[in-house]
């Protein structure tokens, strides 16, 4: 037991003190940083989108009925406190062709953004309305111009039908659809008395955050374990190690230096966001976007660890056993493809579902033990699965974890001795069998 | 009890014999030599030793009892391939692999700062191994196989790649460790090294042990087969004397190959009667020639 925290004592001192790693955290910590005060930052810029947005329209005798609604858009627009957009009026230059043209010219003079253009009307009296614009997906504009255009409809047809301001205002005001996530039964996710739509996209934040997060520290991590053993054989000093202490005790060590480290850094990422996070001028840009931190369960982040954990523990293994059988670091990259390959797989199902928590593939591989840590998590943070699920889901990785290391700890064991080319599977069962393993 | 008993120890690979049936005791202070040409079957003998791999059959016995964990601690350890963090500092990586060995920080780095005072080096000790030259590193090496204070010490080539001057330093260093009764279990391809330093050989071939034994009684075995002869001036009719084999010529003189010693007299007079002579040997077979003969000349299989 001593010999296992010399290893692990070494292997953190080792890492933490090394430049690269001192580097590649530096970079994170400033990526996430910047990325907690994205929001606030988008603000900033955001600033003139308060200025409303210039659409034109041209008086046209041709068609009595839009210009009647485009001279109602106007006063409505007037009308509001901080309107979206101001209608600019252009005069009649004599045709509909001519009229176009002139507010082509004025888009290119950059007085307006855009400008609509009226039809004749139909049976209803209503006319049909184009509006035209350089940018095709303005959603903000067309959004406002279209609720405008049928509060103006709206009006128009409702003047004369006796009604008060007051019953007209009442009508046209939007019907509103409070969408809530309950749980019918008792669940391992957060759902409790219900999530609104906020909080659900604060949750799908959260638990991206999360997911990437742990994506990165399983990856990350796994890979210094499989290199730290690579290097420990191709410069040879792994003949005197394997002489002084068990493989096994080595191989845990390592495994658990690893750990703390990849921990320490994880806690670390997380304190620098929630540092970002809880600056004074942040509160505002996240209100702004409806965000709400203190909304998110702090369970979720007891689930995140439990799944960081076993995670690790379970790829951990794996890239150990990778790295004991490779004799050189070059050889490295292509030999832990396809753990990479795994890992990804399961993460990038849980991108894939995010919206759609509740999938039969994700229920399935949310028991699959190289998927369970992530797509629980989605589960847990994002659905609302059985408690019991959750469980059954732990047992198996649990499992899967021993037998794991069980297995890694046999490679390593042949693995340190084999130098030259990679071994084959075959070699490697004769090479078990020759060394009594 | 002697510290190390290797005790008729087999050990299979799949088809091949690795190693066939070795014995032998090393006592304390001794320093044995096992020799044997590449792929005689050395490092697996060796790693057996060590513990890495179990033998097929047989036994080895660390001062009596049966190799467990706790043993690794009395091992000591310098590799054939030489290796050490290149990037981490001579100090930590010496005491982490002391107290791998279950030394104690403490002790490991007064006994650091010892052997590098020992090898006039005290300024390593904050310097990181690939900042050293090659023959400095391989004395760190040596450091860390030993730092421990070890009772059995396994050198598989500890001499490779070093300069005369280090090859003297580290040979005195292991007669000293000799001197003070640590067992040594040592492998080379330099015979003039076995020697100096060996007690007791074992020279493996092709998987098995063909000669083993006293070194002095290994060349007693064998028959003296060469003289040298130096003389002023030449000698003429070396070889039309009986028994002769062969005369070479060098630059002071004749090296005359024998079938047994009787023909050395007969040498003696036909020398004597030409010229003076300046030196006159009947040479023992050196071991590099023992060594050959034992393993039949195919060194490199």
């Amino acid at each position: 037991m001593n010999k296992f925290w010399t290893v692990a004592g070494f292997t953190m001192k080792n890492k933490m003190k090394g430049k690269s790693f001192l580097i590649t955290t530096l970079i994170f910590v400033l990526v996430l940083s910047l990325g907690s005060n994205l929001p606030y930052i988008i603000s900033l810029f955001d600033k003139d989108n308060g200025k409303a947005t210039n659409v034109g329209y041209a008086i046209d005798a041709r068609t009595v009925e839009g210009t009647k609604i485009a001279e109602q858009l106007r006063a409505t627009y007037a009308g509001l406190e901080k309107p979206a957009i101001k209608m600019v009026e252009f005069p009649d230059a004599g045709s509909t062709e001519a009229n176009e043209k002139e507010l082509k010219k004025a888009i290119a003079e950059k007085k307006i953004k855009g400008y609509l253009l009226f039809g004749p009307a139909d049976a209803t009296g209503m006319p049909s309305i184009a509006y035209k614009s350089e940018k095709l997906n303005d959603h903000n504009t067309t959004q406002s111009l279209q609720q405008t255009i049928q509060i103006v409809k709206t009006d128009m047809i409702l003047k004369d039908s006796g009604l008060t301001a007051e019953q007209r205002t009442m009508l046209v005001t939007p019907v509103t659809l409070d969408v809530m996530q309950i749980a019918a039964t008792d669940g391992a996710g957060g759902v409790g008395n219900g999530k609104t739509e906020d909080q659900r996209g604060v949750d799908m934040g959260f638990v991206t955050f999360l997911l990437l997060l742990l994506f990165f520290g399983i990856m990350v991590s796994g890979q210094m374990i499989a290199s730290e053993i690579t290097a420990e054989k191709s410069s040879r000093v792994m003949e005197i190690i394997i002489t002084s202490v068990s493989p096994l005790t080595q191989m845990f060590g390592k495994i658990f230096g690893i750990f703390v480290v990849s921990l320490t850094q994880m806690v670390a990422y997380v304190v620098v966001v929630f540092i970002n996070i809880s600056l004074p001028h942040n509160d505002s840009a996240f209100q702004q976007y409806n965000i709400d931190l203190t909304k998110v369960d702090p369970l979720l982040l007891v689930y995140g660890l439990l799944f960081y954990v076993m995670g690790f523990l379970l790829y951990a293994s794996l890239f150990a056993a990778v790295g004991s059988i490779v004799s050189r670091t070059e050889d490295l990259g292509q030999a832990v493809m396809p753990i990479t390959l795994l890992s990804l797989a399961g993460f990038y199902i849980t991108t894939f579902s995010i919206s759609a928590p509740d999938t039969m593939l994700v229920k399935v591989t949310s028991f699959i033990p190289f998927f369970s840590p992530f797509v629980m998590l989605l589960r847990v943070g994002l659905a609302n699965p059985p408690f019991w699920q959750v469980i059954v889901s732990f047992g198996i990785l649990l499992v899967s974890i021993y037998a794991a290391g069980w297995l890694s700890a046999k490679i390593y064991r042949t693995g340190v001795l084999l130098y030259g080319k990679r071994p084959s599977w075959k070699e490697l069962r004769k090479a078990m069998k020759a060394y009594k393993i | 009890m002697n510290p190390l008993v290797v005790d008729r120890v087999h050990k299979q690979y799949g088809e091949k014999k690795a190693v066939n049936g070795i014995s032998f005791e090393v006592e304390e202070g001794e320093i044995y030599g096992l020799l044997g040409a590449n792929g005689a079957g050395k490092t697996t003998t060796m790693r057996m030793v060590l513990g890495l791999i179990y033998p097929d059959e047989g036994k080895i016995l660390y001062n009596g009892k049966p190799y467990t964990e706790e043993q690794l601690s009395m091992l000591g350890y310098l590799p054939e391939e030489r290796g050490l963090y290149p990037r981490v500092k001579i100090s930590e990586q010496l005491v982490y692999l002391a107290q791998l060995r279950g030394m104690s920080k403490h002790d490991a780095d007064a006994n650091l700062k010892q052997w590098l005072e020992r090898f006039e080096v005290p300024e390593y000790y904050n310097k990181k191994l690939e900042e050293l030259s090659k023959g400095n590193q391989q004395k760190i090496q040596f450091i860390a196989s030993v730092i421990h204070k070890p009772r059995i010490v396994i050198l598989d080539e500890a001499f490779s790649g070093l300069d005369p001057v280090n090859v003297e330093l580290l040979k005195s260093t292991v007669k000293e460790l000799r001197n003070a009764g640590t067992s040594m279990l040592f492998s080379t391809h330099r015979m003039e090294h076995v020697e100096e330093l060996c007690r007791n050989i074992t020279i493996l071939h092709r998987s098995n042990p063909v000669l083993q034994g006293n070194v002095r009684e290994i060349k007693k075995r064998f028959p003296r087969e060469k003289v040298v002869l130096n003389t002023d001036n030449e000698v003429s009719g070396l070889d039309a004397i009986a028994g002769v084999t062969g005369v070479q010529r060098h630059e002071s003189g004749y090296v005359i190959g024998i079938t047994d010693e009787s023909a050395a007299a007969a040498i003696l007079h036909q020398a004597m009667s030409q010229t003076t002579i300046q030196k006159f040997e009947i040479m023992e077979p050196t071991l590099n020639e023992i060594f050959i003969k034992a393993v039949g000349g195919d060194l490199h299989e």
